[in-house]
């Protein structure tokens, strides 16, 4: 490491100016992430033209800084008003929102924010020091080993919001259809589009997420507030037991470490993206825990595994960016778009042609974590006050943001449609208890799964027994196999939900 | 006539006549515009795109907001233009693939008699490219390699892979095709050993000067400015090429003297240090400049050439 190039790095990111640029990053991410309905790819798009003005460095670190500050401010509305913002958070409501309800939201709020903090400035740290150079590991996972690992994380995942397999089943295999839906990514046919252009890149996955999560929510509440009044939204009262202790602390710190290796390896490969990370380790935490059948009633251990794991990607994200020149995910792409308007290629020639610029980017990423954790103290303090709001205020403004984000997408009116469909969808899926969470992950999953099968069959000609030159892939056949057999017998024995299946 | 004389030609008379016959000379916008991209924000579209609204403002004089209308490949965007007011307020920086292709594959509600076409700026470099560490440097020995062993190529679109097609059929070649779904596909595909060879819409261009990508070929009617040694597939003696540009399209009814000025303004970006510098430097495409009646002979001239290429 060039020590010269570092020192130049640490004196840019101690600046004034770069204090403002990264500080308004992470506040400006942190309300959208608050907001549910505005989400990550959407702030960062509309960031992107408000760095023209700021100077390279100032301009990345603000737009990290800005992711940074959704995943963890996404935590706020999961936790205080069961709507998550973004599928990666949805992970978090499943015992956030439960703890809030006991009279504990302000420690629930503390947990994602710890968790948040902790997971990103690991990961960031894993970034710099070990990533970058061993970026070439991803490139072991080809086709082969993505399926297997999409396979894998399908089965489990579905498996951790428990009840009734059919019903699961069901949820998944809607979930596998609907992500279906597009041109097809070869022959360029379009599938099940009905001659509508606006579905040829497939059901627009922020309808889908914000009408599951979200706005089906806020349907679930009106009705509540019509027929049971007096249960409703989470009481901030001025408990001096409610806040985060030591003990919390040490109880939840494993989760944390664990959180963050998952994130952090989810990111790395490029494609897997924030929600298959939040909810991997999600059930790992369960799986791992003494108590299991705590988990979905407020335990915070399921806060902290989702938080950690959520914010560990966005770092994680830019290893195949740095390192290789291929974008994590979805806001890493936009970060290459950010990058080349600022008249820099982002790809191992950076290191090479501009450490200075990428050590000065990566001491503003450890910058932004930190005033991530100062802001989010304060700051949960006043979003606190949303729960002082009464639940007749609040979800018309709720409803009114995520028809608000859903037309700042640019899909017009057509979206605002797909998006009521969906929220009605979750709406009965709630109702009637299938799993909404085993459903969007499905449908997030199906496209990147589709695709790494089909290159599979196709490069293998067919022949099963090249698995056989490919023991990664083969590791996460086998765990598929078993999670799925451990999931029926799980279903004969009991038929009940083991966890994470809504709170009530 | 050159902008700065037409302001001072347009204020010398313009307290003699009304402002409208002043116009006649050239039209210019009354209003704020706006510029359609039919792409997400962050592509290279995108990002030339914004570039360009800015020299836009500076050339009309008025600001030029960017709307995004991702999706189909521009196909999503195209088909709400076909509402848009034939004013010269309204205009797309777009893909010609949404023309050129969209409409063979899948049925479109537009087509291209629905639009006008006013400049081109920007050229398209489809190529084939392989790992720098591979045993054949060329697309000749690529040929002969593959006439020894199977190979693979990851393809983007339709039209790449029935090219290969056909040339594999010719020479002999077992050759698998796997889909990528895009650029940032192909490059783990290509970096990591799974495919021999791929279809690069662009995408190579970050990776050749490490020496981890070469450009066998390209599959563009003309050279890249770029690589200059690296032939066109059709100098190698297959007659088959694909291509795309960036240009104006306005909607259909839009009056001529409109497309005149478009394509006056197309002049003035390609000459804009700002816009060759997002455009060459960091989005690494070459500028090409065509006119107004160039632009939509090529975007036919296209279509045609996929349809034949499609047919096969």
């Amino acid at each position: 490491m060039d020590f010269s190039a570092v020192g130049a790095a640490a004196a840019e990111a101690l600046t004034l100016a770069s204090f403002i640029g990264i500080g308004g990053g992470v506040l400006l991410g942190y309300v959208v992430g608050v907001i549910p309905g505005l989400s990550r790819s959407v702030a960062i798009s509309i960031a992107i033209p408000m760095t023209f003005y700021m100077s390279p460095y100032i301009a990345i670190s603000f737009l990290i800084g800005l992711s940074k500050g959704t995943a963890a401010g996404s935590a706020v509305s999961a936790i205080l008003l069961n709507a998550p913002g973004e599928a990666s958070s949805a992970a978090t409501a499943l015992d956030g929102y439960p703890m809030a309800k006991q009279g504990k939201p302000k420690t629930a709020l503390q947990i994602g924010l710890i968790a948040s903090v902790m997971g990103d400035i690991l990961a960031t740290i894993i970034l710099i020091f070990v990533a970058i150079p061993f970026a070439r590991v991803a490139l072991l996972f080809g086709p082969y080993e993505m399926a297997a690992i999409l396979a894998f994380a399908l089965v489990f995942i579905a498996g951790l919001s428990g009840g009734n397999i059919f019903k699961g089943l069901a949820a998944g295999g809607l979930g596998i259809f609907l992500g279906t839906v597009g041109l097809d990514n070869q022959t360029g046919l379009p599938r099940l589009t009905f001659g509508y252009t606006e579905l040829m890149d497939g059901m627009p996955l922020i309808a889908v997420a914000i009408g599951t999560l979200a706005l089906s929510e806020m349907f679930v509440q009106s009705e509540k507030l019509r027929y049971e009044r007096a249960d409703m939204a989470v009481q901030m009262k001025h408990d001096p037991n409610d806040r985060i202790t030591w003990p919390i602390f040490r109880r939840i710190l494993p989760t944390i470490l664990r959180g963050t290796g998952v994130g952090t390896f989810v990111g790395a490969l490029p494609g897997l993206g924030p929600s298959v990370g939040s909810f991997m380790s999600y059930g790992m935490a369960q799986k791992a825990a003494a108590e299991p059948e705590k988990f979905g009633k407020g335990e915070p251990k399921g806060i902290a595994a989702s938080e950690s794991a959520d914010n560990a990607v966005i770092p994680a994200a830019l290893i195949p960016l740095f390192g290789l020149g291929i974008p994590g995910n979805v806001s890493a792409a936009l970060l290459i778009g950010a990058f080349a308007i600022h008249g820099i290629t982002v790809g191992p020639l950076l290191l090479r042609d501009n450490p200075e610029l990428l050590y000065s980017i990566f001491a503003g990423m450890i910058l932004a974590s930190i005033i991530m954790l100062v802001l989010g103290w304060y700051g949960l303090m006043v979003f606190a006050q949303i729960t002082r709001v009464p639940p007749h205020v609040v979800i018309p403004i709720v409803i009114f943001f995520c028809l608000a984000g859903m037309m700042l997408q640019g899909y017009g009116t057509f979206g605002l449609v797909i998006l009521m469909a969906f929220a009605a969808l979750g709406y009965l899926m709630k109702k009637y208890d299938y799993s909404f969470v085993t459903f969007l992950v499905a449908f997030i999953i199906t496209p990147m799964l589709e695709l790494n099968l089909r290159q599979s069959i196709i490069l293998s000609r067919g022949n099963w027994e090249i698995l056989l030159n490919r023991p990664i892939a083969l590791v996460f056949i086998v765990c598929t196999l078993l999670a799925l057999v451990a999931l029926i017998l799980r279903t004969i024995k009991t038929g009940k939900p083991v966890a994470g299946a809504p709170a009530d | 006539m050159n902008r700065r004389a037409l302001i001072a030609a347009a204020a010398a008379i313009g307290t003699l006549f009304t402002a409208p016959m002043a116009l006649a000379e050239e039209w210019r916008p009354s209003q704020p515009m706006t510029m359609v991209i039919g792409f997400a924000p962050g592509g290279s579209t995108d990002i030339q795109g914004r570039v360009l609204a800015r020299v836009l403002e500076e050339h009309f004089g008025q600001p030029v907001n960017v709307v995004n209308q991702p999706g189909g490949g521009g196909a999503v965007a195209l088909t709400r233009f076909l509402n848009a007011q034939p004013d010269g307020h309204t205009f797309m920086f777009g893909v010609q693939l949404g023309l050129t292709f969209s409409p063979i594959v899948t049925e479109t509600e537009y087509d291209i008699d629905d639009f006008r076409y006013a400049g081109t700026l920007v050229g398209g470099q489809f190529g084939v490219v392989a790992r720098g560490d591979a045993p054949y440097q060329s697309f000749e020995e690529l040929i002969e390699y593959g006439r020894e062993n199977p190979m693979t190529y990851a393809q983007q679109l339709p039209m790449d892979q029935a090219i290969m097609e056909i040339i594999a059929e010719q020479e002999g070649i077992d050759l698998a095709i796997v889909p990528t779904g895009g650029g940032g596909g192909m490059a783990p595909l290509l970096l990591g050993g799974e495919v021999d060879f791929a279809f690069s819409g662009g995408t190579h261009a970050q990776y050749t000067p490490t020496g981890e990508m070469n450009v066998l070929a390209f599959l563009t009617r003309e050279r890249s400015p770029f690589y200059e040694d690296v032939p066109t597939l059709v100098e190698l003696g297959y007659p088959y090429a694909m291509d795309d540009f960036r240009s104006f399209f306005l909607p259909g009814g839009t009056p001529d003297e409109i497309i005149d000025a478009f394509e006056n303004a197309a002049r003035f970006a390609v000459e804009h240090p700002d816009f060759v510098d997002v455009t060459v430097d960091n989005t690494l495409h070459p500028i090409v400049f065509m006119d107004a009646s160039e632009t939509e002979a090529t975007i036919r001239e296209i279509r045609e050439a996929n349809e034949a290429l499609m047919a096969n």
